[in-house]
């Protein structure tokens, strides 16, 4: 399955869509596969100040707790609170109604660590 | 010597057809979950699941002298029980700890099923080796031997089609040799699912074709794969211990509340002593459920509190469907925090929150 276009992408399976200075940060698709029911997401408070690839909070599946790291840094700006009352939104709509959180980034170029759709899927397919 | 070979049962392609996540469990890759854990659960609760448990050991024995024997190495009464019985067991080491927990099957008066978890059956084969008696012939079945379990509320109506007897006359914890479909199985009235149902235990080369039959014949009316994700769910809101979790070598069935099945009356046998000794001390640190408030799932090992003082450790948890997907765990306490209502504490990722210590099980099927 191809990835979303327009977004960038983590090696930890994490999705970044930029507009302007504000990142929306989620999981994709094949991260909520392989996480299988999530039954609690913990997010950072906002305001918190985020280093690039920093363990920043867990999702809970029914077996398992998994650490989530932001794909790239900065203040956090919003964060999704649907998720708390429905964190099965997120294997439902990763890549909408289950985003995670929102940041003002902070260095333009931490976009550089990134992976575009194509490089993504080839870790995805893995 | 232990094999470390990941090994596969007789149902390992069926489960990949069947889009099983596979991980290996007890030497075996096993599923953990075909569609979703959640979705395997509900099936269970209200219709019914078809597992695959070809991974437990199945042990042979055979002899005048079984009951006798085994009377010796375990803590329940095994001698008393008549053929067409089964009995949940526990074998326990010198110190009163669990060996493992294991269910005797009484096929007539000679031959017997003993069927031990997986992940102890080197330890146990081992164990009952050297405690070997000229009377009891043993032989190893497991890999040879398939188990499959239909476990629901619709298991009597399912598997009916498929065998000559009455199942609804069958009593809970009863087994019977019978055929189905021209193969030889023995039927038993157990599980591990807090549900009604039934265990398979049948030939190898035999389980594709029926576990294939089930699911197609059964599927309309709501029968679903259901993997160990789903099992280990169930089986924590039906109160049952899972062993290395609520039973270990170093915590007894006294400890994990299993007294029902220690029978102090018993003339000597092994670890009796010990338990014994527990029972009339009564100061034995002892697994109690716990209720979380608030979303936030224990997990094992997460370190539980009384007031201020440490009281213990959680040895499972998770979110209970069945209980209004609030958060449940079981916990290893001490007796001063063992008491029914007390307000505990579990730590998650440095922050307590609040439990509160309830009976077990937390799930009872209607009846």
């Amino acid at each position: 399955m191809p990835q979303p276009a327009g977004l960038l992408y983590s090696k930890e399976h994490e999705w970044v869509k930029m507009d302007g200075q504000t990142a929306t940060i989620g999981i994709t698709e094949y991260a909520q596969a392989s996480l299988g029911d999530i039954v609690y997401v913990e997010l950072p408070r906002v305001g918190a100040t985020l280093g690039q690839f920093d363990s920043i909070g867990v999702i809970e599946s029914v077996k398992a707790v998994s650490d989530i790291y932001t794909p790239i840094g900065g203040e956090v700006l919003e964060v999704n609170g649907d998720l708390e009352n429905d964190p099965s939104l997120l294997n439902r709509e990763p890549f909408g109604g289950g985003w995670l959180f929102k940041l003002k980034v902070t260095d333009d170029n931490e976009r550089n660590n990134l992976l575009s759709p194509e490089k993504y899927d080839e870790i995805a397919r893995d | 010597m232990i094999d470390e070979t990941v090994r596969r049962t007789a149902l390992f392609d069926a489960h990949l057809a069947l889009g099983g996540r596979m991980v290996p469990f007890g030497g075996f890759e096993m599923p953990v979950q075909y569609s979703s854990i959640l979705k395997e659960h509900d099936a269970v609760r209200r219709r019914a699941g078809l597992f695959d448990l070809s991974h437990m050991a199945q042990y042979g024995l055979r002899g005048a002298r079984v009951g006798e024997w085994a009377d010796a190495l375990t803590v329940n009464n095994v001698a008393t029980m008549k053929p067409g019985q089964a009995r949940y067991n526990i074998f326990c080491n010198e110190a009163g700890g669990a060996h493992d927990d294991v269910i005797f099957y009484r096929l007539d008066d000679e031959r017997w099923l003993l069927v031990v978890n997986a992940g102890n059956a080197p330890k146990m084969w081992a164990h009952i080796n050297a405690h070997a008696d000229p009377g009891v012939e043993l032989t190893n079945h497991h890999g040879e031997r398939a188990l499959i379990a239909i476990q629901g509320p619709k298991s009597v109506a399912m598997l009916s089609a498929f065998v000559d007897i009455d199942l609804a006359a069958m009593k809970y914890y009863s087994c019977v040799e019978t055929t189905i479909r021209g193969v030889d199985v023995l039927l038993a009235r157990t599980g591990y699912t807090g549900e009604d149902g039934f265990e398979i235990f049948l030939d190898s080369p035999f389980a594709t074709n029926l576990w294939d039959a089930l699911l197609a014949e059964c599927r309309e009316a709501g029968l679903e794969p259901a993997g160990l994700g789903a099992r280990d769910v169930l089986r924590l809101e039906a109160g049952m211990p899972l062993y290395g979790h609520e039973l270990t070598e170093e915590i007894s069935p006294i400890q994990a509340g299993l007294k029902w099945a220690v029978k102090l009356s018993k003339p000597a046998f092994r670890g009796k002593g010990a338990l014994e000794h527990q029972v009339a001390a009564d100061t034995y640190d002892r697994i109690v459920g716990l209720m979380l408030e608030g979303k936030v799932p224990a997990r094992a090992g997460y370190r539980v509190f009384a007031g201020d003082s440490l009281a213990g450790d959680v040895r499972s948890g998770s979110m209970a469907p069945s209980l209004e997907n609030r958060n449940i765990a079981t916990a290893l306490v001490a007796p001063s925090a063992a008491v029914e209502g007390a307000q505990l504490a579990v730590e998650i990722r440095g922050t307590r929150h609040l439990a509160r210590v309830v009976p077990l099980p937390f799930y009872k099927r209607p009846t």
